[in-house]
């Protein structure tokens, strides 16, 4: 049976005398990319799908008359393709003359100069004289915000357009039909700081980053690969750098994303660090003296080892408020689904057809998933039902199915979930006697998830092939925590469900993996870029100083599980977290040199940092460090029964950053910097709180003070308002406290 | 063979047509006497007068007739040749009275002694700007490459080749060596070291304007 399957996925064609294996349902370009045959194209982006205006990507195919588009016609089995011939040859020379008919003569001032495909393909198709000509209009240079647009310099390849619909989701650009005069136009008026990542698969200068353009030429610069450092996706990414000063962030576009933080806000680095021996022993002393330490998920798998080794040696009590509600949420989960990792990652997510979100607002939390889940929504027709107790308009476009709930119900509509999800399933008896026992009317009732709202769940994603379970940072610090992960558990473990259980910070799940954390300091405490007795900061302004993470080079532990590698593109002259613990009776010369001791129980390996392979192949696989393996847990399968769902009446506040302001790291970047902390809620809310747009209000949540501004949203409903907590001198408590709240205004 | 025999006789004839001719100036004196006589005669003869009279036409002329030869030098210079490679300037354009950089950064790029420094924006007329331009003239060798690579004959080497000063790094920055804008009348249109050839027209090869 095997054997069978295996020819039917599998086919060999010829390319150029060359017999290549791909997948049956792949193209012939695919498959000669993957097997390292060059065929040119001008409009092909491999991570959309095949746009086919460029036409250069012909091939000719044996018994076939004409010319075949490589692109978008499908291998069969046995073909024999021929990629190059002086027929092809003539027709790309041509197709190439065409492109170059009237484009502005430039390219000494041009941004992309040096890595523009259409003068690599003139000089490539040997494109000595022009035959064709039409008169020139004049076309206006437009600009957008994080990027401008020129029109004279646009080829019509429509890669932007596809990954403004097809992954960013916002489809803010379209294209304007007038044969010459045809160009992009941005329908929407956005200045959306994901249109960069349109600006990143432009193969000429026509639509680049505003603030990089005319500062410096391409190959001046050089390529720091590393890992984003904004969320926990941590996506690959190059840091380009002249003269110790970043200038742009790229990526290796054909096959990966980035979010318009990643690709805008860089500029996070810690200047001016210098080595002070006074300080020094200061911090040596505060060491010596402290009871605990207090440290943000913002952080290298290194260095959570090495404050893990110290709290081991020197017994202190270790906090991470961003990662021990996660920490804890993992532990329950895995006491139900026996595997110490969740199944699901952003791949996952990106081949579903079906997908329920829960308990995230995604595209702020998390914009990787957000881009995923649309890929999946563009390309698989998924049904996307998105619970949450506010609706968000940002991702319109791509859900089938918005679900309310009330919020702090979050244990009552799991439990619904799990009840019609698991309907149908052979599960354990425990489980079933707590399934039976549920009373669906009242937790129906109490959280305001109708009966035929999930009936209409189960219809929708019934028969469909790959379904994913998205959870996030609602449910990590809910009162019931636990409870929520145990029935996440089983869903996962007796439904067709894979799960992803989105880390709220970017090493959260790294952090949650080496170190064992307490909830509470107590005594003296040490504070790495968190509230303390004494304060290690990497944004420059605690006792002393501390790289960012553009600064060092590590590993982080990401969304996909994956341990992916990050390189230091800035200088950084000050002290590390390893000289402090080589003071502290450690011995390592650098902070890599921990690597390959993380935990393996964990499911490291006992890899060196310089041995993780950081690359893309041709096929589009990722070679980025390594993924972890999951382990096996010890399965004890109780389930409390449900408590009376808490309510939450009259106006809530809502704690969630906007996804180009999610830490305090991005705030202080230049492209994201901000000093207005807003309040924003519906015009109901305004209403039962008796304020008006643009009012100061206080308010007061678990001890915490928060002064905001005021602004009625248009496009939200409800009496939730969104509160964000980006500023560093919040960060203390923040996600240590469930995120809905009622609101208790000060005076 | 033959050819080398043809050789040896061009040789010959050329050998013949040498036409040299000795002058006399009879002999010089080999003892005291005769040599004696030697010196009083040309001492006494109008000769010295002769030459005493050229100098004496040449002071005259420079006196009264205004024809100086001295150059009087930190005062007074020497026209130079427009290929001549001093300090740097940067041209205007004529029509507009924009400077005529278009940072493109290549004399940035080919400068062998890395002394020339910039740094270019996007402004707000949506032009590539020069925010920033240095030359280091302490390690400026003038080799002209910048001016023979500019594609906007914006940087030219002037007649300015007096670089002496108290240390070795003297910068200049863009607006010091750009044309004042006063003196855009007086901007010559460069004929030196990178300018294009006088024949540029003839080698311009026509692209199609059917329109």
């Amino acid at each position: 049976m095997s054997v069978q399957k295996i020819e039917k996925n599998f086919i060999t064609i010829t390319i150029d005398g060359k017999e290549c294996i791909g997948k049956n349902g792949d193209t012939i370009l695919k498959i000669a990319r993957a097997n390292g045959i060059y065929i040119p194209t001008m409009c092909y982006l491999t991570k959309v799908e095949p746009i086919a205006s460029c036409r250069m990507c012909v091939v000719e195919v044996d018994g076939i008359e004409g010319m075949i588009l490589s692109c978008q016609e499908k291998a069969v089995e046995g073909a024999v393709v021929t990629t190059n011939s002086k027929e092809l040859h003539n027709q790309r020379q041509n197709i190439m003359k065409l492109y170059n008919v009237n484009h502005p003569l430039e390219c000494g001032v041009c941004d992309k100069s040096g890595e523009c495909d259409l003068q690599n393909k003139t000089l490539e198709f040997n494109v000595s004289n022009q035959n064709f000509s039409i008169k020139e209009s004049h076309k206006k240079v437009e600009n957008w915000g994080y990027v401008s647009y020129d029109p004279a310099l646009c080829i019509m390849c429509e890669k932007c357009v596809r990954v403004s619909n097809e992954i960013t989701g916002n489809e803010a650009l379209s294209v304007s039909v007038g044969g010459y005069k045809s160009k992009i136009v941005n329908i929407k008026n956005s200045n959306c700081s994901s249109l960069g990542e349109s600006a990143a698969v432009c193969p000429v200068g026509a639509l680049v980053n505003s603030d990089f353009k005319y500062s410096s030429n391409a190959w001046e610069l050089k390529q720091v690969p590393a890992s984003c450092m904004h969320c926990s996706s941590a996506c690959s990414l190059n840091y380009e750098v002249k003269n110790d000063k970043i200038y742009r962030v790229t990526n290796n576009y054909e096959f990966s994303s980035l979010c318009g933080l990643g690709r805008f806000g860089f500029d996070f680095e810690n200047k001016n660090a210098k080595k002070d021996p006074v300080v020094f022993r200061e911090a040596i002393s505060a060491f010596k003296r402290a009871k605990s330490i207090r440290f943000s998920a913002v952080i290298t798998n290194e260095e959570a080892l090495i404050l893990q080794k110290l709290k081991e040696k020197y017994k202190y009590n270790l906090v991470c408020d961003e990662a021990y509600g996660y920490q804890r949420f993992l532990n329950a989960y895995s006491s139900i689904s026996g595997a110490s990792l969740y199944s699901g990652d952003l791949s996952s997510i990106k081949d579903s057809d079906g997908i329920i979100v829960f308990g995230t607002r995604v595209n702020d939390d998390n914009p990787m998933v957000k881009y995923h889940i649309t890929m999946a929504s563009k390309r698989k027709r998924a049904r996307v039902a998105y619970f949450h107790p506010i609706e968000d308009s940002n991702l319109s476009n791509v859900i089938t199915q918005f679900v309310k709930y009330e919020a702090g119900s979050e244990e009552g509509v799991v439990a619904l979930l799990a009840s019609v999800l698991l309907n149908n399933h052979k599960i354990s008896d425990d489980l079933k006697s707590f399934l039976d026992n549920l009373d669906i009317g009242n937790l129906s009732a109490e959280s305001s998830v109708g009966e035929e709202e999930l009936d209409y769940l189960v219809k929708s994603i019934d028969k469909k092939q790959k379904l994913t379970f998205i959870v996030g940072s609602d449910l990590y610090n809910h009162p019931r925590t636990v409870q929520i992960a145990k029935i996440l558990g089983a869903i996962e473990k007796y439904s067709d469900f894979s799960l992803v259980i989105v880390p709220p910070a970017t090493n959260a799940l790294g952090v949650s993996l080496i170190c064992s954390l307490d909830e509470k300091t107590e005594g003296y405490t040490i504070g790495y870029n968190a509230i303390g007795d004494f304060e290690l900061s990497s944004l420059g302004y605690g006792d002393m100083d501390m790289p960012a993470l553009n600064q060092q080079e590590g590993t982080l532990t990401n969304i996909d599980k994956r341990v992916v590698p990050t390189n230091a593109a800035l200088s950084y002259q000050g002290y590390v977290l390893n000289d402090i613990s080589n003071e502290l009776g450690f011995e390592a010369k650098y902070t890599i040199d921990y690597t390959s001791m993380l935990p393996v129980k964990a499911g490291y390996k006992t890899e060196d940092f310089d041995n993780l392979p950081d690359f893309f192949d041709n096929s589009g696989i990722e070679h980025r460090g390594y993924p972890l393996t999951s382990e096996s847990v010890k399965v004890v399968e109780n389930f409390d029964e449900i408590e009376d769902l808490p309510t939450y009446d009259g106006a809530i506040i809502y704690h969630c950053n906007e996804n180009t302001n999610i830490s305090v790291f991005s705030n202080v970047t230049t492209a994201f910097k901000s000093n207005e902390f807003y309040l924003r809620g519906s015009p109901q809310f305004a209403n039962i709180v008796k304020i008006k747009d643009g009012d100061d209000i206080k308010f007061n949540i678990n001890g915490i003070k928060y002064q905001r501004v005021f602004k009625i949203d248009e496009g939200m409903k409800g009496t939730i308002a969104i509160n964000p907590i980006f500023d560093m001198d919040l960060n203390k408590n923040q996600n240590i406290s469930y995120r809905f709240n009622h609101l208790h205004r000060e005076q | 063979m033959a050819h080398i025999e043809e050789h040896k006789e061009t040789q010959s004839i050329q050998k013949e047509k040498q036409n040299y001719v000795m002058l006399d100036f009879g002999k010089t004196p080999e003892y005291g006497l005769p040599a004696f006589i030697q010196v009083v005669r040309r001492s006494l003869s109008i000769e010295l007068l002769k030459g005493l009279g050229v100098t004496f036409r040449e002071m005259i002329n420079a006196l009264f007739r205004g024809k100086m030869h001295t150059t009087k030098y930190p005062f007074e210079k020497l026209p130079i040749a427009p290929r001549y490679r001093a300090i740097h300037e940067m041209l205007r354009l004529l029509e507009s009275g924009h400077y005529r950089c278009i940072g493109c950064g290549l004399c940035e790029k080919i400068c062998i002694s890395n002394c020339i420094a910039m740094e270019t924006k996007y402004d707000e007329n949506q032009r590539k700007e020069v925010s920033e331009y240095t030359i280091n003239f302490g390690r400026c060798i003038f080799c002209g490459y910048c001016a023979e690579v500019c594609p906007e004959l914006a940087i030219v080497h002037g007649g300015r080749y007096e670089t002496a000063s108290e240390q070795r790094a003297g910068f200049s920055l863009f607006e010091d060596m750009l044309t004042p804008i006063d003196k855009l009348k007086e901007q010559k249109e460069f004929a030196g070291f990178g300018s294009i050839s006088s024949n540029a027209d003839e080698n311009i090869k026509k692209t199609p304007l059917a329109y």
